[in-house]
């Protein structure tokens, strides 16, 4: 059905005039439970779209609409071409896609997700809050999500190409507080998966309690500089915030990276090794093709800490006469497609995050921040605030921080920061980082 | 195409009660929207989006079930309905309920002069091309994005209850983004200016100078120092003053927050949360903010006094948490668009103005930071705690009563509790901001919110930097 609605996209687009044409039709299932002590919602949602790329000439317009109707797509496709032929010149424009292909993915699709059905999901979300509460009487759940959506994504062209394929996916966060004489502590965790059993519900759930009982008695330390391990899903969004960017070769060309013209030179220090793998089992964006048909694939970024690549979608490799790596990604389905990480992983080595612990004489144990999207990537500016932390006072975790603001450079800390990478690899949605040591990081606390 | 499906929705409405439903509404929804993006002198793309559909929402037993559609054809809406039935019944039962409200027919449109949909492609276009052009005034801009947004959105709310509410709003802006570099050092700043209104407000305002003067500030950023950690006596701008009352203290009293005791503020009602120099309002439609008369459970938006001289009054309301506490809805339910739910959110929130001219503000700081909103990259906090922690723009060092030195990469952080306690002057000028590139999110969804407030002098604040 999409592709035939889609093919009448082409066709309308050709006929008034288009040089080439791209329709992506996006049909997506989601179910969501909002819940607190108790549900507090429970939704299905059907999300359609379609989004039409029109070239006329070296002319480029996108438009989108989320009415499959024969009449609307036809309205969309006049339209499209018409905001085409106004809009300016794009010099370095060569073609779309003209060849699709599939790279060997795997794990992106559990039928268990989707045949889910509406009991089995409410009882799920009522176990989280009751093992969240049964941990102990001074916790409570305070918020959260469970998420399940089955998506089923095609794209066509005027070159007669055409793919479409189908992903799982599955998020669940939760937030609880423990509440004792005037004190209180409060506790996150989430967990993203492509599969229905790749989440771990009890384990989510004792995980937010314990959090929420342990930091009951937090407070901020002195300002101090001092050895910091950060947990892996924290190091992992950090990677994502500071690296996404600057590894686009759109931002490359565009001169914004600070990467730029580094291939083949030392940015970080030789244990550090990061990759962006499209075809990783059941990465949370691992798919055979990425958002304009290109095949993925497993593609280096440092290795031993040299820049190996950055990251192409068709425009970017077609302007440097290259391959598309398949990193088209469109964030949503009426957005443009740009140069995006598929799974970007920064290797583990082999030190388990316990021994970390224990060899550290001094330091901070970062379990849980805010605001670390706020850094800087151009600069490198990291900034964060630790909501959850530990001081760690001969090889053991002490007393609970919170309220200290973490600084530093990321790329100085690649470079010469890094004392350990641990062995833990774990994921926060695209991100995946093990445990990571760094040999000095300044606080800012009381 | 909407006077094909209002009888049908309607008719929607009753079959849930037929069903079963004690309660119904229906929430039909056409938004059209465009962005224009110039990048380096070039056009990198003219997007345009048409996202429409409908969404149901009923109670059955006590507990809520929600589907939504853009299949608006009498099959599609009536899958929707079985769905939404079918979600509410899968939970057995629950204990939900509606807080009482009036049913409002309303019909409300923003009054503007030239709808930007009319005005013609190559028009807009040249305005973000010439904008862009006009921000590279050196050789230290390294990259220039600038983009022009425009939103028009139409929203129809009918239930069981009887209420028909209308509502259409445009939202129009430009934004800019400057990269700069300066010995080695690289600095961005975002800005943007958004108005609801038509395309009247882009053609009143000089673009040009606006994109040249963010990239004088990303070079003065680039070439100037961070700041040293530590806790500083700070002036701050209306700019983040609204951002920091929108994040840090907004969400803490959303009704929903509260209600499950995840808000610093649960328990704090007509107790002094803040200096008594501070009154914090949540009013649907102030010049400057975000057009919201009507929330989208069909209840009228009016102004809604927090914090009066530093007394908290009372929290943000939708029907669901107005129930729970027993009070009446403030017209704070609000839902991204027909795919999801309304929960409890913030309209235009800001803090009121009071008596102090900007330099008495700073004249007695022996050394402390004018910390500035342009080119700030946002904030996020942890309610619980009341945390925040806000990356702001390029700011200044006030040495000895005056404005000295820019600094850039600075960071606030504290507990908003504690922050607002320190405030000791509020400034007599009064700034509200809206925007059509981003809203505010919650519980994944985004919704353009107004934000804003006087200058203030915080005592006490936690400056992070490198």
């Amino acid at each position: 059905m999409e592709l035939s609605l889609a093919g009448l996209a082409v066709k309308k687009a050709v006929s008034e005039g288009a040089d080439e044409v791209e329709v992506y039709v996006q049909k997506r299932k989601v179910i969501q439970v909002e819940f607190a002590e108790k549900i507090e919602s429970f939704k299905a949602v059907e999300p359609v779209g379609m989004s039409l790329r029109v070239v006329f000439g070296k002319r480029i317009a996108l438009h989108s609409t989320s009415i499959l109707s024969e009449d609307e797509v036809l309205e969309a496709a006049k339209k499209t071409v018409k905001l085409a032929k106004v809009a300016e010149e794009d010099p370095n424009w060569n073609h779309l896609n003209r060849k699709f292909g599939k790279g060997p993915a795997e794990g992106y699709y559990d039928k268990e997700v989707e045949d889910l059905g509406y009991e089995e999901i409410i009882d799920t979300a009522s176990s989280v809050t009751g093992w969240i509460k049964d941990y102990d009487k001074r916790v409570t759940p305070t918020r959260g999500i469970l998420s399940i959506s089955t998506t089923i994504t095609s794209i066509t062209n005027n070159y007669g190409e055409e793919c479409s394929r189908k992903e799982t996916n599955v998020v669940i966060w939760a937030r609880a507080k423990a509440e004792e004489a005037g004190m209180k502590g409060t506790g996150t965790e989430h967990q993203e998966s492509r599969y229905w059993k790749g989440i771990k519900f009890q384990d989510l759930a004792l995980k937010t309690a314990e959090k929420t009982v342990k930091f009951l008695r937090a407070k901020p330390i002195q300002s101090e500089k001092m050895p910091a391990i950060f947990r892996n899903q924290i190091f992992a969004n950090i990677l994502g915030v500071i690296l996404s960017g600057p590894i686009n070769a759109d931002w490359v060309q565009k001169g914004r990276s600070p990467l730029s013209n580094k291939l083949g030179m030392l940015i970080a220090s030789e244990n550090v090794n990061i990759v962006d793998d499209g075809v990783l089992n059941g990465g949370w964006r691992t798919r055979p093709f990425d958002d304009e048909g290109h095949a993925t694939q497993r593609t280096l970024i440092v290795e031993s800490g040299i820049l190996k690549n950055y990251l192409y979608d068709s425009y970017t490799a077609l302007k440097e006469g290259i391959e598309s790596t398949g990193n088209a990604l469109r964030r949503q389905y009426w957005i443009a497609p740009q140069p995006s990480p598929n799974n970007l992983i920064l290797e583990p080595g082999t030190v388990g995050p316990d021994e970390m612990i224990r060899d550290t004489r001094r330091g901070i144990y970062i379990e849980e921040t805010i605001g670390e999207w706020l850094s800087n990537p151009v600069s490198g500016n990291l900034n964060a605030t630790v909501t959850h932390g530990y001081l760690i006072e001969n090889g053991e975790l002490k007393e609970p921080i919170k309220g200290v603001v973490i600084s530093g450079n990321f790329y100085e800390i690649l470079k010469n920061g890094i004392e350990l990478i641990g062995n833990d690899l774990r994921n926060s949605g695209e991100n995946y980082s093990p445990t990571v040591k760094l040999k000095e990081l300044t606080i800012a606390g009381k | 195409m909407f006077q094909d499906v209002s009888s049908q929705l309607r008719k929607l409405v009753e079959k849930a009660i037929e069903s079963g439903a004690s309660y119904a509404d229906v929430r039909y929804q056409k938004r059209d929207s465009e962005v224009i993006t110039v990048e380096n002198k070039m056009l990198k793309s003219y997007s345009s989006r048409r996202h429409s559909g409908a969404g149901i929402r009923v109670i059955v037993n006590g507990a809520l079930g929600y589907a939504s559609t853009s299949d608006l054809t009498k099959d599609g809406l009536e899958r929707a309905l079985n769905s939404s039935i079918k979600i509410a019944k899968s939970m057995k039962s629950g204990e939900l309920g509606l807080g009482e409200t009036e049913a409002n027919k309303s019909n409300v449109e923003l009054t503007i002069k030239e709808d930007p949909f009319g005005v013609p492609p190559e028009e807009k276009v040249s305005i973000v091309m010439e904008a862009n052009k006009a921000s590279w005034i050196g050789d230290g801009i390294k990259s220039a994005i600038t983009r022009l947004g425009i939103t028009k959105d139409f929203r129809y709310f009918s239930s069981s209850e009887g209420a028909e509410v209308y509502v259409e709003t445009c939202l129009v802006g430009l934004g800019h983004d400057s990269v700069a570099k300066v010995n080695g050092v690289m600095e961005r700043v975002p800005y943007s200016e958004s108005m609801c209104a038509g395309f009247e407000f882009i053609r009143s305002r000089d673009w040009n100078s606006f994109t040249s003067s963010i990239s004088e500030l990303a070079i003065e950023a680039a070439g100037s120092k961070t700041p040293p950690p530590g806790t500083y006596t700070v002036v701050v701008d209306p700019r983040i003053v609204g951002l920091l009352l929108h994040e840090a203290f907004g969400h803490a009293s959303e009704g929903d927050l509260v209600a499950s005791g995840e808000s610093v503020l649960y328990g704090k009602l007509d107790k002094q949360v803040a200096s008594e120099l501070v009154t914090i309002i949540d009013e649907g439609v102030v010049e400057g903010g975000y057009f919201y008369p009507f929330d989208d459970e069909g209840v009228k938006k009016r102004k809604t006094i927090i914090v009066e001289n530093g007394v908290l009054r009372g929290y943000i309301h939708d029907r669901t948490s107005s129930f729970q506490f027993g009070v009446d809805p403030t017209g704070n339910g609000r839902a991204q668009d027909f795919e999801n739910t309304p929960i409890v959110r913030q309209t235009n929130y800001y803090m009121q103005p009071r008596d102090y001219e900007f330099d008495e503000l700073i004249e007695d700081i022996d050394f402390g930071i004018y910390v500035k909103g342009m080119g700030a990259r946002g904030g996020q906090v942890e309610v619980g705690m009341g945390t925040f922690t806000f990356s702001v723009g390029p700011s200044k060092i006030i040495r000895k009563g005056e404005l000295a030195e820019t600094v850039r990469g600075v960071v606030i952080s504290g507990m908003i509790l504690e922050t607002l306690k320190t405030i000791d002057a509020v400034g007599k000028d009064l700034l509200m901001r809206t925007s059509v590139f981003g809203g505010c999110g919650k519980m994944a969804q985004s919704v353009p919110v107004g934000v804003g407030g006087p200058h203030v002098r915080v005592r006490k604040m936690t400056v992070g930097g490198r």
